[in-house]
């Protein structure tokens, strides 16, 4: 009775089942063959997200790399106008040639003047780093004697240049310059021994010192020289005014 | 995990800055020589990383380094040697002095972040 009750409802019906588990089998069958196609597919999928990850990595380091740039060069200028004090801006013009640029040995050089403000002929090295091993006997008693194609040469354009050069031990000039005159130069000579050269990002750092460097320095002396003088006025009255 | 408190040791104003910049999200505490770096140990008991220069004025980094690793309170804080001096001698006099890594001026970014990630990350540290 129970097996009756499992029979198809009409004899056709049965034929129809059979004819529709066959279909599916036969779809299944095509499925399974097409599944070699599928793996191909999947493979083709992966390898363009593989390529993608790639250019995102190539990416973010690209992003990385312009963020430090830009990190250094606003760390320098932020540093280099922080300050009314001669003193530490030549010392941040030199942290920056140390600590961001990796040179062992340089000289901030400037051209000597005169009261009235004109030249009076030679550039005073206003500071070095290293230069107890320099042989090159161009930097002598606190002055440049002159004579390094390159040093002469940015001092009379103002314009950076980045070596290594034929002939000058210098590896890099940078001119620093206030309101367009050429006052003096930061002539790079030797980079750490862990740092090979000086790479293209470096550059903005070159540039920003030619540009920011003197200012920052000239503006931290008229203050000073400015302070000195008001400092003296005022306890020239204080004096008059206890007399 | 991120440190509590990072204590940077350094004479460049500059690199103070830029460690700032950097680290933006770390606590950080600051000295410009060794003898201040000692004073801000003892003043913030919860620093659980240095990054120290070598050459300093009043007490240089070696020193510095000699003494923290005497101390017994501070001797488990890893210290990160951050300088220009880059022979090898110098690495392995810093390595020997006990520092837990060495990282050359200049550094990029990655570089140093790279080996704080994995100095905090370790539970050694």
């Amino acid at each position: 009775m129970a097996a009756r009750e499992q029979l198809p409802p009409r004899p056709g019906s049965a034929l129809d089942e059979l004819r529709a588990a066959l279909d599916r089998a036969a779809a299944l069958a095509r499925e399974i063959e097409s599944r070699p196609e599928g793996a191909g597919e999947l493979k083709s999928r992966l390898a363009d997200v593989e390529s993608d990850r790639e250019e995102l990595s190539t990416k973010l380091a690209e992003y990385e790399h312009q963020v430090q740039r830009l990190m250094n060069l606003y760390v320098a200028t932020y540093q280099l106008h922080a300050t009314l004090d001669p003193g530490e801006v030549q010392a941040t013009i030199a942290e920056i040639a140390i600590n961001l640029l990796g040179a062992e040995r340089f000289v901030l050089l400037f051209w000597r003047t005169s009261a009235d403000g004109t030249r009076s002929g030679d550039c005073e090295i206003a500071f070095a780093q290293g230069m107890e091993e320099d042989q090159s006997g161009l930097y002598l008693n606190s002055a440049y004697v002159g004579g390094d194609s390159v040093v002469d040469a940015t001092l009379a354009d103002g314009v950076l240049r980045i070596g290594p050069f034929d002939g000058s031990p210098a590896l890099a000039c940078v001119p620093l310059t206030v309101q367009g005159a050429t006052v003096g130069a930061l002539v790079i000579l030797k980079l750490f021994d862990h740092k090979e050269m000086l790479r293209a990002e470096d550059r903005d750092l070159l540039d920003l010192i030619a540009a920011h460097a003197a200012s920052a320095l000239f503006a931290a002396r008229d203050y000073s020289v400015t302070d000195r003088k008001l400092k003296t006025l005022e306890s020239l009255v204080a004096l008059v005014r206890r007399q | 995990m991120k440190p509590k408190k990072v204590l940077v040791v350094d004479d460049s104003k500059l690199l103070h800055r830029m460690f700032e910049m950097m680290l933006r999200g770390f606590p950080l505490v600051h000295a410009f020589d060794g003898r201040e770096a000692l004073d801000r140990l003892a003043e913030h008991k919860d620093i659980e990383l240095i990054l120290l220069d070598i050459n300093m004025p009043r007490m240089n980094g070696l020193e510095f380094l000699n003494a923290v690793k005497a101390h017994p309170e501070f001797a488990r804080i890893p210290v990160v040697i951050i300088t220009t001096e880059g022979t090898e001698d110098d690495t392995e006099r810093g390595m020997q002095a006990g520092a837990a890594a060495y990282v050359k001026k200049p550094f990029r970014n990655e570089e140093l972040l790279g080996v704080i990630n994995r100095l905090t990350a370790s539970p050694a540290a």
